[in-house]
């Protein structure tokens, strides 16, 4: 974690973990889902696809992670999550919308922190 | 499908285990599937039912919940089955499943989400669903 990319990651996770709580309490709350949990939803998109051209371009520069194959399909998924989500509720501003928010911030906090751990030492 | 409700929550919850489960076996099946064959091929077992889930839930949202009751019970069985087995025989699970130890390495997720669904499809059914004819 002592690197550029693993505080980058750092930021992401513990950023992609406020936004699971705030979307859980909004769920448990009953609320509709608001403007401002799509901004910050599309906020970690933004964090999260800056820390996959940061990981793509560590590997450009010959830096390989432990685990080549699943780092790969980690990346993928690290930027996928949250926009298949978004479109799923695209037609729902419900209080179950803030669930299913909640679950792709979760998913991407975990994300995350696999990204690290296939990366291995060094990261 | 009605537009809103924890149904919606659930279809995430199946949708990233589809995924979860079917890329963790896919890379393990190709890469190494030597190691632990049945803990892999479990794996994708896993993925299938989490796919065959979805629908399910997806159907029962919209009132047909007879393929639910019947998935749910056979991905609880599953998970019940497959994680006893990984710690009364651990010599078969060289490598974790995703239903290992009842989905530890997932949090228990795997373990409660069909207790969850089979919650849900109890309500589900107390409920009667909007049809076109009532004009929803």
């Amino acid at each position: 974690m002592d690197t550029p990319l693993g505080q980058l990651t750092l930021v992401a996770v513990g950023y992609a973990g406020l936004v699971t709580v705030v979307a859980l309490v909004l769920t448990l709350l009953r609320r509709p889902r608001p403007a401002w949990l799509d901004q910050g939803v599309w906020i970690l998109e933004l964090l999260m696809a800056v820390r996959v051209v940061a990981g793509v371009g560590s590997m450009l520069n010959g830096q390989r992670p432990e685990a080549m194959s699943s780092h790969v399909g980690y990346l993928a998924a690290a930027v996928a999550v949250l926009p298949i989500a978004m479109q799923s509720v695209a037609d729902d501003r419900g209080p179950w919308s803030n669930g299913v928010i909640a679950v792709a911030a979760l998913a991407v906090a975990v994300v995350g922190v696999r990204l690290q751990l296939t990366w291995g030492t060094g990261a | 499908m009605p537009r809103t409700g924890p149904h919606r929550v659930l279809l995430a919850l199946y949708a990233l285990f589809v995924l979860a489960a079917g890329a963790r076996s896919g890379v393990q099946l190709a890469t190494e599937a030597g190691r632990a064959p049945v803990a892999y091929a479990l794996s994708a077992v896993a993925a299938l039912t989490y796919a065959a889930g979805w629908v399910a839930i997806r159907r029962a949202s919209a009132g047909r919940t007879g393929f639910a009751s019947v998935m749910l019970w056979v991905e609880l069985g599953g998970v019940l089955v497959v994680g006893t087995l990984s710690l009364v025989e651990p010599d078969w699970f060289p490598d974790a499943s995703v239903w290992s130890a009842y989905g530890v390495g997932y949090g228990f997720v795997p373990a409660a989400l069909p207790v969850a669904g089979l919650l849900w499809l109890r309500r589900q059914r107390a409920v009667p669903v909007p049809t076109a004819a009532s004009g929803s």
